[in-house]
Protein backbone atom coordinates (compact mmCIF):
# COMPACT_ATOMS: atom_id res chain seq x y z
CA UNK A 1 0.00 0.00 0.00
CA UNK A 2 1.64 3.26 -1.10
CA UNK A 3 -0.35 5.91 0.20
CA UNK A 4 2.10 8.67 -1.58
CA UNK A 5 0.90 6.96 -4.70
CA UNK A 6 -2.78 8.11 -3.86
CA UNK A 7 -4.17 10.49 -6.71
CA UNK A 8 -6.96 11.46 -5.00
CA UNK A 9 -6.49 14.86 -2.00
CA UNK A 10 -7.14 13.22 1.09
CA UNK A 11 -8.37 15.66 3.70
CA UNK A 12 -10.44 14.71 6.26
CA UNK A 13 -14.00 16.01 4.89
CA UNK A 14 -17.26 15.58 6.74
CA UNK A 15 -18.70 12.07 5.48
CA UNK A 16 -21.68 13.35 3.06
CA UNK A 17 -18.03 14.95 1.63
CA UNK A 18 -16.16 12.44 0.88
CA UNK A 19 -19.30 10.61 -1.22
CA UNK A 20 -18.91 14.17 -3.59
CA UNK A 21 -14.99 12.45 -4.19
CA UNK A 22 -16.92 9.47 -4.36
CA UNK A 23 -18.95 10.61 -7.06
CA UNK A 24 -15.97 12.59 -8.85
CA UNK A 25 -13.84 9.96 -8.85
CA UNK A 26 -16.33 8.62 -11.19
CA UNK A 27 -16.85 11.30 -13.14
CA UNK A 28 -12.77 11.14 -14.13
CA UNK A 29 -12.48 7.41 -15.08
CA UNK A 30 -15.90 7.09 -16.28
CA UNK A 31 -13.76 5.57 -19.47
CA UNK A 32 -12.25 3.05 -17.34
CA UNK A 33 -15.35 2.26 -15.13
CA UNK A 34 -17.72 1.54 -18.21
CA UNK A 35 -15.45 -0.15 -20.82
CA UNK A 36 -14.89 -2.24 -18.14
CA UNK A 37 -17.90 -2.91 -16.30
CA UNK A 38 -20.10 -2.36 -19.02
CA UNK A 39 -19.48 -6.04 -20.72
CA UNK A 40 -19.83 -7.58 -17.34
CA UNK A 41 -23.38 -6.26 -16.62
CA UNK A 42 -24.52 -6.58 -20.20
CA UNK A 43 -23.91 -10.38 -20.45
CA UNK A 44 -25.46 -10.19 -16.90
CA UNK A 45 -28.45 -8.46 -17.52
CA UNK A 46 -29.29 -9.88 -21.17
CA UNK A 47 -29.46 -13.44 -19.29
CA UNK A 48 -31.77 -11.91 -16.42
CA UNK A 49 -33.96 -10.40 -18.80
CA UNK A 50 -34.35 -13.90 -20.98
CA UNK A 51 -36.09 -14.66 -17.65
CA UNK A 52 -39.20 -12.60 -18.10
CA UNK A 53 -40.26 -16.07 -20.09
CA UNK A 54 -39.99 -18.05 -16.56
CA UNK A 55 -42.20 -14.82 -14.66
CA UNK A 56 -43.04 -10.83 -14.84
CA UNK A 57 -41.31 -9.84 -12.05
CA UNK A 58 -37.87 -11.79 -12.27
CA UNK A 59 -35.87 -9.68 -14.87
CA UNK A 60 -36.17 -6.66 -12.28
CA UNK A 61 -35.65 -9.14 -9.19
CA UNK A 62 -32.44 -10.67 -10.36
CA UNK A 63 -30.59 -7.54 -11.39
CA UNK A 64 -31.47 -6.16 -7.95
CA UNK A 65 -30.40 -9.33 -6.35
CA UNK A 66 -27.06 -9.60 -7.54
CA UNK A 67 -26.23 -5.25 -7.53
CA UNK A 68 -23.66 -6.43 -4.84
CA UNK A 69 -21.95 -8.89 -7.31
CA UNK A 70 -21.58 -6.41 -9.55
CA UNK A 71 -20.25 -3.95 -7.76
CA UNK A 72 -17.32 -5.83 -7.05
CA UNK A 73 -16.11 -5.63 -10.65
CA UNK A 74 -16.60 -1.54 -10.07
CA UNK A 75 -14.41 -1.25 -6.80
CA UNK A 76 -11.73 -3.48 -8.92
CA UNK A 77 -11.62 -0.75 -11.41
CA UNK A 78 -11.78 2.08 -8.39
CA UNK A 79 -9.38 0.63 -6.04
CA UNK A 80 -6.98 1.32 -9.49
CA UNK A 81 -8.30 4.37 -9.83
CA UNK A 82 -7.44 6.03 -7.02
CA UNK A 83 -3.69 4.73 -7.23
CA UNK A 84 -4.40 6.75 -11.26
CA UNK A 85 -4.36 3.79 -13.09
CA UNK A 86 -6.22 3.18 -15.87
CA UNK A 87 -8.37 -0.19 -16.45
CA UNK A 88 -9.14 -2.16 -19.11
CA UNK A 89 -11.36 -5.20 -19.50
CA UNK A 90 -8.65 -7.44 -19.49
CA UNK A 91 -7.44 -6.47 -16.78
CA UNK A 92 -10.54 -7.28 -14.94
CA UNK A 93 -10.10 -10.60 -16.66
CA UNK A 94 -7.01 -11.47 -15.45
CA UNK A 95 -8.61 -10.90 -12.21
CA UNK A 96 -11.65 -12.79 -12.25
CA UNK A 97 -11.28 -15.70 -9.77
CA UNK A 98 -10.94 -12.85 -6.71
CA UNK A 99 -13.05 -10.54 -8.17
CA UNK A 100 -16.39 -12.56 -9.42
CA UNK A 101 -15.58 -15.77 -7.24
CA UNK A 102 -14.28 -14.16 -4.01
CA UNK A 103 -16.91 -14.39 -1.32
CA UNK A 104 -19.53 -15.48 -3.56
CA UNK A 105 -22.24 -16.87 -1.08
CA UNK A 106 -21.99 -13.89 1.59
CA UNK A 107 -22.20 -11.29 -1.12
CA UNK A 108 -25.61 -12.66 -2.25
CA UNK A 109 -26.37 -13.91 0.84
CA UNK A 110 -26.23 -11.55 3.95
CA UNK A 111 -24.27 -9.07 2.88
CA UNK A 112 -27.33 -8.17 0.25
CA UNK A 113 -29.00 -6.75 2.67
CA UNK A 114 -26.74 -4.68 4.54
CA UNK A 115 -27.44 -0.57 4.74
CA UNK A 116 -23.94 0.29 4.07
CA UNK A 117 -22.57 -2.67 2.28
CA UNK A 118 -20.98 -0.02 -0.06
CA UNK A 119 -18.95 1.45 2.42
CA UNK A 120 -17.81 -1.90 3.77
CA UNK A 121 -17.26 -3.87 0.62
CA UNK A 122 -13.45 -2.42 0.45
CA UNK A 123 -13.09 -4.28 3.84
CA UNK A 124 -14.01 -7.57 2.11
CA UNK A 125 -13.10 -7.25 -1.22
CA UNK A 126 -9.35 -4.80 -0.47
CA UNK A 127 -8.19 -5.90 2.86
CA UNK A 128 -7.79 -9.45 2.76
CA UNK A 129 -8.30 -10.39 5.97
CA UNK A 130 -10.75 -13.37 7.64
CA UNK A 131 -12.33 -14.43 10.42
CA UNK A 132 -12.35 -12.54 13.38
CA UNK A 133 -9.40 -9.91 12.13
CA UNK A 134 -12.25 -9.12 9.48
CA UNK A 135 -15.11 -8.77 12.19
CA UNK A 136 -13.25 -6.66 14.25
CA UNK A 137 -11.84 -4.01 11.78
CA UNK A 138 -15.83 -4.04 10.40
CA UNK A 139 -16.50 -2.47 13.66
CA UNK A 140 -14.06 -0.52 14.14
CA UNK A 141 -14.92 1.33 10.62
CA UNK A 142 -18.64 1.12 11.22
CA UNK A 143 -18.10 2.68 15.07
CA UNK A 144 -19.99 6.11 14.44
CA UNK A 145 -20.66 6.01 11.25
CA UNK A 146 -23.97 3.72 10.43
CA UNK A 147 -25.77 6.81 10.29
CA UNK A 148 -23.82 8.17 7.45
CA UNK A 149 -23.25 5.16 5.66
CA UNK A 150 -26.58 4.03 6.11
CA UNK A 151 -27.86 7.82 4.90
CA UNK A 152 -26.06 7.41 2.20
CA UNK A 153 -27.33 3.97 1.00
CA UNK A 154 -31.15 5.67 1.34
CA UNK A 155 -30.08 8.44 -0.71
CA UNK A 156 -28.50 6.34 -3.68
CA UNK A 157 -31.80 4.08 -3.29
CA UNK A 158 -33.77 7.44 -3.20
CA UNK A 159 -32.29 8.56 -6.49
CA UNK A 160 -32.48 5.23 -8.41
CA UNK A 161 -36.03 5.10 -7.49
CA UNK A 162 -36.20 8.27 -8.88
CA UNK A 163 -34.77 7.81 -11.66
CA UNK A 164 -36.01 5.10 -13.48
CA UNK A 165 -39.53 6.80 -12.68
CA UNK A 166 -38.36 9.79 -14.12
CA UNK A 167 -37.30 7.91 -16.84
CA UNK A 168 -40.76 5.64 -17.24
CA UNK A 169 -42.66 9.61 -16.84
CA UNK A 170 -40.48 10.63 -20.04
CA UNK A 171 -41.94 8.03 -22.03
CA UNK A 172 -45.58 9.25 -20.90
CA UNK A 173 -45.02 13.00 -21.63
CA UNK A 174 -43.37 11.71 -25.50
CA UNK A 175 -47.03 9.97 -25.77
CA UNK A 176 -49.44 11.65 -27.41
CA UNK A 177 -52.56 12.92 -25.07
CA UNK A 178 -55.49 10.52 -25.67
CA UNK A 179 -52.62 7.48 -25.56
CA UNK A 180 -50.83 8.63 -22.20
CA UNK A 181 -53.95 6.41 -19.88
CA UNK A 182 -53.32 2.98 -21.98
CA UNK A 183 -49.41 3.70 -22.34
CA UNK A 184 -49.72 3.56 -18.40
CA UNK A 185 -51.83 0.91 -17.83
CA UNK A 186 -49.48 -0.92 -20.06
CA UNK A 187 -46.35 -0.07 -18.29
CA UNK A 188 -48.02 -0.95 -15.02
CA UNK A 189 -49.04 -4.24 -16.54
CA UNK A 190 -52.98 -3.71 -16.38
CA UNK A 191 -53.78 -2.69 -19.79
CA UNK A 192 -54.31 -4.85 -23.00
CA UNK A 193 -51.35 -6.47 -24.97
CA UNK A 194 -48.29 -8.51 -23.70
CA UNK A 195 -47.43 -7.97 -20.07
CA UNK A 196 -44.02 -10.04 -20.80
CA UNK A 197 -43.33 -6.64 -23.30
CA UNK A 198 -44.36 -4.47 -20.57
CA UNK A 199 -42.33 -6.22 -18.40
CA UNK A 200 -39.16 -5.87 -20.42
CA UNK A 201 -39.87 -2.37 -20.87
CA UNK A 202 -39.50 -1.39 -17.37
CA UNK A 203 -36.71 -4.02 -16.39
CA UNK A 204 -35.06 -2.17 -19.52
CA UNK A 205 -35.23 0.77 -18.18
CA UNK A 206 -34.40 -0.34 -14.34
CA UNK A 207 -31.03 -1.96 -16.12
CA UNK A 208 -30.32 1.04 -17.96
CA UNK A 209 -30.56 3.28 -14.63
CA UNK A 210 -28.81 0.24 -12.85
CA UNK A 211 -25.75 0.87 -15.46
CA UNK A 212 -25.77 4.63 -14.84
CA UNK A 213 -25.97 4.59 -11.33
CA UNK A 214 -24.25 1.95 -10.06
CA UNK A 215 -20.72 2.62 -10.16
CA UNK A 216 -21.43 6.48 -8.53
CA UNK A 217 -23.06 4.54 -5.40
CA UNK A 218 -19.97 2.20 -4.88
CA UNK A 219 -17.53 5.63 -5.77
CA UNK A 220 -19.22 7.10 -3.04
CA UNK A 221 -18.81 4.34 -0.29
CA UNK A 222 -15.37 3.68 -1.28
CA UNK A 223 -14.78 7.63 -0.83
CA UNK A 224 -16.42 6.98 2.42
CA UNK A 225 -14.10 4.59 3.42
CA UNK A 226 -11.27 6.35 2.53
CA UNK A 227 -12.38 8.99 4.82
CA UNK A 228 -12.39 6.73 7.54
CA UNK A 229 -9.30 5.63 7.12
CA UNK A 230 -7.91 9.45 6.98
CA UNK A 231 -9.93 9.78 10.33
CA UNK A 232 -8.47 6.82 11.93
CA UNK A 233 -5.16 6.14 10.56
CA UNK A 234 -4.14 9.57 9.59
CA UNK A 235 -3.76 8.82 5.49
CA UNK A 236 -4.20 12.28 4.92
CA UNK A 237 -0.96 13.42 7.04
CA UNK A 238 1.35 10.21 5.54
CA UNK A 239 0.21 11.36 2.42
CA UNK A 240 1.93 15.08 3.01
CA UNK A 241 4.64 13.20 4.71
CA UNK A 242 5.54 10.99 1.72
CA UNK A 243 5.37 14.10 -0.52
CA UNK A 244 7.29 16.93 1.45
CA UNK A 245 10.30 14.63 2.70
CA UNK B 1 7.56 16.93 -7.16
CA UNK B 2 5.12 18.12 -4.98
CA UNK B 3 3.51 20.60 -7.26
CA UNK B 4 3.76 17.44 -9.09
CA UNK B 5 1.35 15.99 -6.92
CA UNK B 6 -1.15 18.67 -6.43
CA UNK B 7 -1.73 19.13 -10.09
CA UNK B 8 -2.95 15.65 -10.68
CA UNK B 9 -4.26 15.45 -7.51
CA UNK B 10 -8.42 14.60 -7.54
CA UNK B 11 -10.52 16.64 -5.49
CA UNK B 12 -13.92 18.38 -5.20
CA UNK B 13 -13.26 21.85 -5.03
CA UNK B 14 -14.34 24.60 -6.34
CA UNK B 15 -12.16 27.79 -7.09
CA UNK B 16 -14.33 30.85 -7.17
CA UNK B 17 -12.31 34.56 -7.33
CA UNK B 18 -13.03 37.45 -5.17
CA UNK B 19 -12.64 40.66 -6.97
CA UNK B 20 -9.95 41.33 -5.20
CA UNK B 21 -8.24 38.58 -6.89
CA UNK B 22 -7.93 36.00 -4.77
CA UNK B 23 -8.66 32.52 -5.21
CA UNK B 24 -11.35 30.98 -2.76
CA UNK B 25 -11.73 27.40 -2.71
CA UNK B 26 -15.69 26.57 -1.93
CA UNK B 27 -16.53 22.73 -1.30
CA UNK B 28 -19.45 22.21 -3.37
CA UNK B 29 -21.98 19.65 -2.04
CA UNK B 30 -23.57 16.65 -4.28
CA UNK B 31 -26.68 14.72 -4.97
CA UNK B 32 -26.53 12.07 -1.76
CA UNK B 33 -26.38 14.96 1.19
CA UNK B 34 -28.97 17.53 -1.13
CA UNK B 35 -31.28 14.40 -1.56
CA UNK B 36 -31.63 14.04 2.23
CA UNK B 37 -31.80 17.20 2.91
CA UNK B 38 -34.34 17.84 0.39
CA UNK B 39 -36.20 14.87 2.09
CA UNK B 40 -35.76 16.28 5.54
CA UNK B 41 -37.58 19.81 4.40
CA UNK B 42 -40.08 18.05 2.37
CA UNK B 43 -40.89 16.61 6.12
CA UNK B 44 -40.55 20.26 7.93
CA UNK B 45 -43.00 21.48 4.97
CA UNK B 46 -45.59 18.46 5.61
CA UNK B 47 -45.41 18.87 9.37
CA UNK B 48 -46.14 23.06 9.25
CA UNK B 49 -48.79 22.59 6.18
CA UNK B 50 -50.60 20.23 8.53
CA UNK B 51 -50.51 22.29 11.39
CA UNK B 52 -51.96 25.13 8.87
CA UNK B 53 -54.89 22.70 8.15
CA UNK B 54 -55.90 22.37 11.51
CA UNK B 55 -55.75 25.84 12.53
CA UNK B 56 -57.83 26.33 9.03
CA UNK B 57 -60.44 23.98 8.40
CA UNK B 58 -62.89 25.23 10.87
CA UNK B 59 -62.81 28.34 8.80
CA UNK B 60 -64.90 26.45 6.29
CA UNK B 61 -64.38 28.49 2.40
CA UNK B 62 -61.92 30.80 3.63
CA UNK B 63 -59.88 28.37 5.39
CA UNK B 64 -59.94 26.38 2.26
CA UNK B 65 -58.32 29.73 0.44
CA UNK B 66 -56.06 29.91 3.03
CA UNK B 67 -55.28 26.51 2.74
CA UNK B 68 -54.47 27.05 -0.69
CA UNK B 69 -52.50 29.95 -0.10
CA UNK B 70 -50.19 28.62 2.17
CA UNK B 71 -50.12 25.74 0.31
CA UNK B 72 -48.46 27.85 -2.47
CA UNK B 73 -46.38 29.64 -0.23
CA UNK B 74 -44.76 26.64 1.50
CA UNK B 75 -44.12 25.45 -1.91
CA UNK B 76 -42.28 28.13 -3.53
CA UNK B 77 -41.09 30.78 -1.02
CA UNK B 78 -40.16 28.12 1.87
CA UNK B 79 -36.46 27.65 0.75
CA UNK B 80 -36.39 31.23 -0.79
CA UNK B 81 -37.51 32.68 3.30
CA UNK B 82 -34.47 30.12 4.80
CA UNK B 83 -32.23 30.93 2.42
CA UNK B 84 -32.24 34.48 2.75
CA UNK B 85 -31.82 34.35 6.80
CA UNK B 86 -27.82 34.28 8.28
CA UNK B 87 -27.39 30.82 7.71
CA UNK B 88 -28.22 30.66 4.19
CA UNK B 89 -30.06 27.50 4.51
CA UNK B 90 -33.01 25.70 5.10
CA UNK B 91 -33.40 23.08 8.28
CA UNK B 92 -32.35 20.24 5.92
CA UNK B 93 -29.72 22.08 4.73
CA UNK B 94 -28.56 22.76 8.06
CA UNK B 95 -29.03 19.30 9.51
CA UNK B 96 -26.57 18.01 6.90
CA UNK B 97 -23.76 21.27 6.90
CA UNK B 98 -24.82 22.80 3.55
CA UNK B 99 -25.28 26.11 2.63
CA UNK B 100 -26.38 28.10 -0.85
CA UNK B 101 -24.18 31.20 -1.66
CA UNK B 102 -23.50 32.87 -4.90
CA UNK B 103 -20.79 31.07 -6.95
CA UNK B 104 -18.16 33.97 -6.45
CA UNK B 105 -18.37 32.63 -2.50
CA UNK B 106 -20.49 35.95 -1.18
CA UNK B 107 -24.06 35.25 0.77
CA UNK B 108 -27.07 34.30 -1.90
CA UNK B 109 -29.07 37.51 -3.21
CA UNK B 110 -32.74 37.59 -2.98
CA UNK B 111 -33.17 37.51 -6.80
CA UNK B 112 -30.67 34.31 -7.28
CA UNK B 113 -32.79 32.57 -3.98
CA UNK B 114 -35.99 33.18 -6.07
CA UNK B 115 -34.46 32.22 -9.61
CA UNK B 116 -32.70 28.59 -8.16
CA UNK B 117 -36.29 27.84 -6.36
CA UNK B 118 -38.60 28.69 -9.39
CA UNK B 119 -36.63 26.48 -11.45
CA UNK B 120 -36.85 23.35 -9.36
CA UNK B 121 -39.83 22.92 -11.92
CA UNK B 122 -37.44 22.34 -14.69
CA UNK B 123 -34.80 19.92 -12.20
CA UNK B 124 -37.82 18.27 -11.02
CA UNK B 125 -38.78 17.53 -14.83
CA UNK B 126 -39.60 14.69 -15.81
CA UNK B 127 -40.33 12.97 -12.42
CA UNK B 128 -39.38 13.66 -8.74
CA UNK B 129 -36.35 15.57 -9.68
CA UNK B 130 -34.67 13.27 -12.37
CA UNK B 131 -32.69 15.52 -14.19
CA UNK B 132 -31.80 17.57 -11.71
CA UNK B 133 -30.38 14.78 -9.42
CA UNK B 134 -28.83 13.43 -13.02
CA UNK B 135 -27.12 17.05 -13.71
CA UNK B 136 -25.77 16.71 -9.90
CA UNK B 137 -24.11 13.23 -10.88
CA UNK B 138 -22.48 14.28 -13.80
CA UNK B 139 -21.47 18.07 -13.30
CA UNK B 140 -17.74 18.56 -11.17
CA UNK B 141 -19.88 21.19 -9.77
CA UNK B 142 -22.70 19.37 -8.64
CA UNK B 143 -24.51 22.71 -9.71
CA UNK B 144 -28.43 21.80 -10.63
CA UNK B 145 -30.00 23.79 -13.13
CA UNK B 146 -31.75 26.23 -10.74
CA UNK B 147 -27.90 26.71 -9.69
CA UNK B 148 -26.62 26.90 -13.11
CA UNK B 149 -29.39 29.75 -13.95
CA UNK B 150 -28.81 31.49 -10.57
CA UNK B 151 -24.98 31.51 -10.45
CA UNK B 152 -25.66 29.74 -7.03
CA UNK B 153 -23.57 26.79 -5.27
CA UNK B 154 -24.90 24.72 -2.60
CA UNK B 155 -21.44 24.16 -0.60
CA UNK B 156 -20.46 22.62 2.89
CA UNK B 157 -20.53 25.11 5.93
CA UNK B 158 -19.32 22.38 8.36
CA UNK B 159 -15.49 21.71 8.21
CA UNK B 160 -14.11 18.87 10.58
CA UNK B 161 -11.17 18.97 12.82
CA UNK B 162 -9.34 16.24 13.54
CA UNK B 163 -6.53 17.74 15.82
CA UNK B 164 -6.45 18.57 19.01
CA UNK B 165 -3.95 20.29 21.37
CA UNK B 166 -0.46 19.77 20.45
CA UNK B 167 1.50 17.29 23.54
CA UNK B 168 4.38 18.52 25.67
CA UNK B 169 7.54 17.96 24.30
CA UNK B 170 10.93 19.98 24.59
CA UNK B 171 10.89 22.84 21.43
CA UNK B 172 13.68 21.14 19.18
CA UNK B 173 14.82 23.06 16.03
CA UNK B 174 14.69 21.36 12.64
CA UNK B 175 17.39 20.58 10.77
CA UNK B 176 16.73 22.54 7.83
CA UNK B 177 14.32 25.30 7.26
CA UNK B 178 10.97 23.81 6.22
CA UNK B 179 9.01 24.71 3.86
CA UNK B 180 5.30 26.19 4.74
CA UNK B 181 4.18 23.06 3.53
CA UNK B 182 6.04 20.63 5.51
CA UNK B 183 5.52 23.07 8.78
CA UNK B 184 1.85 22.41 8.30
CA UNK B 185 2.63 18.77 7.88
CA UNK B 186 4.19 18.31 10.97
CA UNK B 187 2.20 20.39 13.33
CA UNK B 188 -0.96 18.65 11.80
CA UNK B 189 0.69 14.97 12.54
CA UNK B 190 1.08 16.96 16.35
CA UNK B 191 -2.04 17.34 16.47
CA UNK B 192 -3.51 14.37 15.58
CA UNK B 193 -1.42 12.56 18.81
CA UNK B 194 -4.43 11.92 20.86
CA UNK B 195 -6.89 9.90 17.65
CA UNK B 196 -3.52 7.88 16.54
CA UNK B 197 -1.89 5.03 18.73
CA UNK B 198 1.35 5.60 19.82
CA UNK B 199 2.71 2.65 16.68
CA UNK B 200 0.84 4.56 14.40
CA UNK B 201 2.34 8.44 15.55
CA UNK B 202 5.77 6.48 15.92
CA UNK B 203 5.41 5.15 12.19
CA UNK B 204 4.42 8.90 10.40
CA UNK B 205 7.29 9.88 12.61
CA UNK B 206 9.96 7.77 10.89
CA UNK B 207 8.97 9.12 7.62
CA UNK B 208 10.24 12.85 8.89
CA UNK B 209 12.93 11.56 10.24
CA UNK B 210 15.09 13.61 7.90
CA UNK B 211 14.31 16.86 10.03
CA UNK B 212 14.58 15.67 13.64
CA UNK B 213 18.00 16.21 14.55
CA UNK B 214 19.87 13.15 16.30
CA UNK B 215 19.68 9.62 14.84
CA UNK B 216 18.10 6.67 16.70
CA UNK B 217 16.02 7.20 19.71
CA UNK B 218 12.26 8.44 19.72
CA UNK B 219 11.24 9.28 16.63
CA UNK B 220 7.84 10.78 18.09
CA UNK B 221 9.32 12.63 20.41
CA UNK B 222 12.03 14.19 18.67
CA UNK B 223 9.19 15.31 15.66
CA UNK B 224 6.77 16.70 18.40
CA UNK B 225 9.39 18.69 19.94
CA UNK B 226 9.76 20.55 16.45
CA UNK B 227 6.15 20.75 16.43
CA UNK B 228 6.72 22.83 19.46
CA UNK B 229 9.26 24.53 17.79
CA UNK B 230 7.39 25.53 14.44
CA UNK B 231 4.21 26.96 16.78
CA UNK B 232 6.72 29.11 18.89
CA UNK B 233 7.06 27.57 21.92
CA UNK B 234 10.90 27.89 21.93
CA UNK B 235 11.31 27.47 25.12
CA UNK B 236 11.30 23.95 27.18
CA UNK B 237 7.58 23.91 29.38
CA UNK B 238 8.96 21.22 31.81
CA UNK B 239 12.11 23.59 32.77
CA UNK B 240 10.16 26.80 33.15
CA UNK B 241 6.86 25.85 33.74
CA UNK B 242 4.70 28.27 32.32
CA UNK B 243 2.94 28.39 29.63
CA UNK B 244 3.05 30.53 26.95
Amino acid sequence: MRVDAIAVELRPRPMWEATDLGVRLVQANARSIWRTWAPVYAVFAILALATVEISPWLPSFLIFWFKPWMDRSILFVLSRAVFGQPTRFADLWAERRSVWGGQLLTTLLWRRFSPWRAFTQPIYQLEGQRGKARRQRRKQLLRQQQGAAGGMHFAFANIEASLTFGALALALWFAPEQMRGDIFDWLVGRGEGSEVLASLCTASVYAGIVLLLEPFYVGAGFAMYLNRRVQLEAWDIEQEFRRAF
Amino acid sequence: MAAEHQAVSLDTLYTAETPEGIALSLRPAGAAARALAYMVDLGVRFGLFMVVSIAAIPLGGMGQGLLLVSYFLLEWFYPVFFELTGSGATPGKRMFGLQVVMDSGLPVTPAAALTRNLLRAADFFPFLYASGLLTMLLRRDFKRMGDLAAGTLVVYADTVALHGQLPDAAATAPTRALAPREQAAIVAWAGRAKRLTPARLDELAQLARSVTPGQGGDATGRLLGVAQWLVGNRHDPRRTGERP
